[in-house]
């Protein structure tokens, strides 16, 4: 991991920052680290849209909730941009943690979420684990997720989407409980590495799983 | 005994026979609701002056729905503190007022009580065949009754009867909100009572008695009608546009209004006190966090789940400590159950690992709580220097007896991990019977 980082030094990771809050973004810029670049800012999806297309960053810190477009927030910015970028990775960002708000935009291919109390430290990690293709799950999200995905471990192949492994579980919970991957690392004597594959998969299945009280949450208010 | 401040406002009343106006009076009055109305009808008698007070009451008095509506939105009405009294009141000795169709006094009561009128509707339709009965008895005796004229004027009035009575405001009320069919109903009353009234009114122009002429007549005024609504049906329709959007505006400005009192009462007061608390940042974060967390139920309360379960109780015992020490308490639940006496057993013993620590890990706490058929669980988490359990003093009852201890008589166990790099507090409930306990999470296995 250290290793990781550092060589994350040499190269700025390019960010783009999309809230409609001004004040929200000066701070969130001033508390990002020197790992991170900072190259655009949007305030609206239409704002968005354009300025990842032109400076393309490696991530972007998008909020949940936008002005503009056709009224789906940051939702409407993944699903306009993740096509002719498919470079980019989506971190989201949010002051709700409702879960219909965080469910979607994950399901919309936002590679982590994280709520807008986080310290600058953690954000930054945040950013560069995303811009490694990891997955960032806050304690609220692994919540969810095992909420959603139920707490008994997958015993049948067939549904593998639909449930979580023993191991995914573990590291759910632990996140849940406030660990940091590198806590869930040494607590599971797996490796980082490990802990990163295991949350990857389980951002997969959230995406993908059709399983009922996903679609529910999906339909019913009406994101399908 | 009974004074003006004591009277019921006056309303019509909903045991009505007609629109409500006599037995409204005879509460207002205090009056027994049969003197009322024998009164009206020997009124009437006298150049009619009954009837028109009747009608004049029907069109100024509200009904009770309508009064109590406009009531509560003006709730304390200085000026008329009789309009804004409460339908029950206590009388001076003490006694509770009877209602408001009772006597006044019990030992009349049995004399004067009436009983609320069930058969309305029956009765006029009687009083109306007698009357019906006694002309044709005076025309069989020879007595001239000029039925020309009565008959007319008794469907008019009839028909004006059953087309007013449907403008009645809870009537109108009930044909806006009601299902399809009584709406339907409500239509087709309106037009019997239309019709009635066209033919009185015809009937009663043409004056002959004729068919064929009437025929005529009935032909020409219908076309009159047809052309007349013709004309007038963009402007109505126009008309009730505006009113339904001007509807819509109102019913949006009273959420607006609501949003702006919560706002108002919260989140305004909170940033005026922040302000006033600018230089302690303690202060400033506890106000702010507090503030937060209110908004956040007010915003997200998930209205499908229930109150007072688990996960319920032990997010406000995390506020709670969230309050007392300022420090941030994030809780996240998976899966609830209902509360018995070991799971307050369990919310105590979280709460003071709670208290513990927010006072010594000095920074956020984690709590995570999840409940499923095997028991529930609590882990709180600090990120605090730590601390040795074993060397814990005899005489700190904190986590001996208020955590440990209490979990051990509940049947449940408690683990402290504590390193350099924070405490965390495990607790585990089990379930006692399988059988019995019921579960909340909703997953099927």
């Amino acid at each position: 991991m250290m290793n990781a980082l550092s060589e994350q030094v040499a190269r700025k990771v390019r960010v783009v920052i999309v809230d409609d809050h001004a004040i929200f973004r000066s701070g969130l810029k001033a508390d990002l680290d020197s790992r991170i670049d900072v190259v655009g800012e949007a305030g609206t999806v239409e704002q968005a849209i354009a300025v990842i297309a032109e400076v393309h960053p490696e991530v972007v810190l998008l909020d949940v909730h936008l002005p503009g477009g056709r009224g789906g927030g940051g939702r409407e910015v993944i699903s306009a941009s993740s096509a002719f970028r498919p470079g980019t990775s989506f971190l989201a960002l949010s002051v709700s943690d409702a879960a219909e708000d965080v469910v979607a935009v994950i399901r919309a291919g936002a590679r982590g979420y994280v709520t807008k109390t986080i310290s600058g430290p953690e954000i930054s990690d945040a950013v560069i684990r995303v811009a490694d293709g990891d997955a960032v799950f806050s304690p609220r999200l692994a919540g969810f997720v095992l909420d959603a995905f139920g707490t008994a471990p997958a015993e049948i192949a067939d549904d593998e989407l639909d449930r979580l492994s023993a191991r995914e579980l573990e590291v759910m919970r632990l996140i849940a409980r406030g660990y940091s991957y590198k806590e869930v690392a040494k607590e599971l004597f797996i490796s980082i590495k490990t802990v990163e594959t295991h949350v990857s998969a389980v951002l997969r299945k959230l995406q993908l799983s059709s399983r009922h009280e996903l679609t529910k949450w999906a339909a019913e208010r009406r994101l399908l | 005994m009974t004074t003006a401040m004591q009277r019921p406002p006056l309303v019509r009343s909903s045991d009505r026979m007609i629109a409500g106006v006599c037995s409204g009076l005879a509460d207002h009055l205090g009056w027994p609701v049969k003197y009322v109305r024998l009164g009206m009808v020997l009124a009437s008698f006298a150049g009619g002056a009954g009837l028109a007070f009747y009608a004049w009451l029907w069109v100024m008095v509200p009904t009770a729905d309508e009064s109590a509506r406009r009531n509560s939105r003006r709730p304390a009405s200085p000026i008329a503190p009789s309009v804004s009294m409460p339908p029950e009141v206590t009388t001076p000795d003490g006694g509770e007022r009877p209602l408001p169709l009772s006597a006044p006094a019990p030992a009349f009561a049995s004399w004067f009580r009436t009983r609320p009128i069930q058969y309305g509707k029956e009765i006029l339709l009687g009083a109306g065949l007698l009357l019906v009965a006694a002309i044709l008895i005076a025309r069989q005796i020879g007595v001239d009754v000029p039925l020309g004229t009565l008959i007319p004027a008794a469907a008019i009035l009839g028909g004006a009867a059953i087309a007013w009575m449907q403008l009645d405001e809870t009537r109108r009320a009930g044909l806006v909100d009601k299902t399809k069919a009584d709406q339907a109903g409500g239509w087709v009353r309106l037009a019997a009572g239309l019709a009635l009234v066209v033919a009185g009114v015809l009937v009663m122009v043409s004056g002959s008695g004729s068919w064929e002429q009437t025929w005529l007549a009935l032909l020409a005024s219908i076309a009159v009608l047809g052309g007349v609504a013709l004309v007038l049906l963009p402007w109505g329709l126009k008309f009730w546009k505006d009113l339904e959007s001007e509807r819509a505006a109102r019913v949006r400005e009273t959420e607006r209004a609501e949003i702006a009192a919560h706002l108002h009462d919260s989140v305004l007061q909170t940033l005026a006190l922040i302000q006033r608390r600018a230089g302690s940042e303690q202060d400033v974060v506890r106000l702010a966090r507090a503030q937060e967390r209110e908004l956040r139920t007010w915003l997200y309360r998930d209205a499908a789940k229930d109150s007072g379960l688990l996960a319920e109780r032990i997010s406000a015992a995390a506020a709670e400590v969230e309050d007392a020490h300022g420090h941030a308490v994030d809780v996240v639940s998976v899966g609830d159950t209902e509360m018995t006496d070991r799971h307050e057993a369990l919310v105590l013993a979280a709460r003071e690992a709670m208290h513990n620590a927010a006072r010594h890990g000095g920074g956020a706490v984690s709590v995570y709580l999840e409940s499923s058929d095997t028991g529930s669980e609590v882990f709180v988490r600090d990120r605090g220097p730590g601390f040795d359990p074993d060397t814990v003093p005899e005489d700190r009852l904190g986590v001996r007896e208020s955590i440990v201890g209490r979990m051990k008589r509940h049947g449940g166990t408690a683990v402290i991990n504590s390193s350099s790099e924070g405490t965390e507090v495990r607790l585990r409930l089990p379930v006692e019977n399988v059988d019995k306990a019921e579960n909340r999470n909703g997953e099927a296995r």
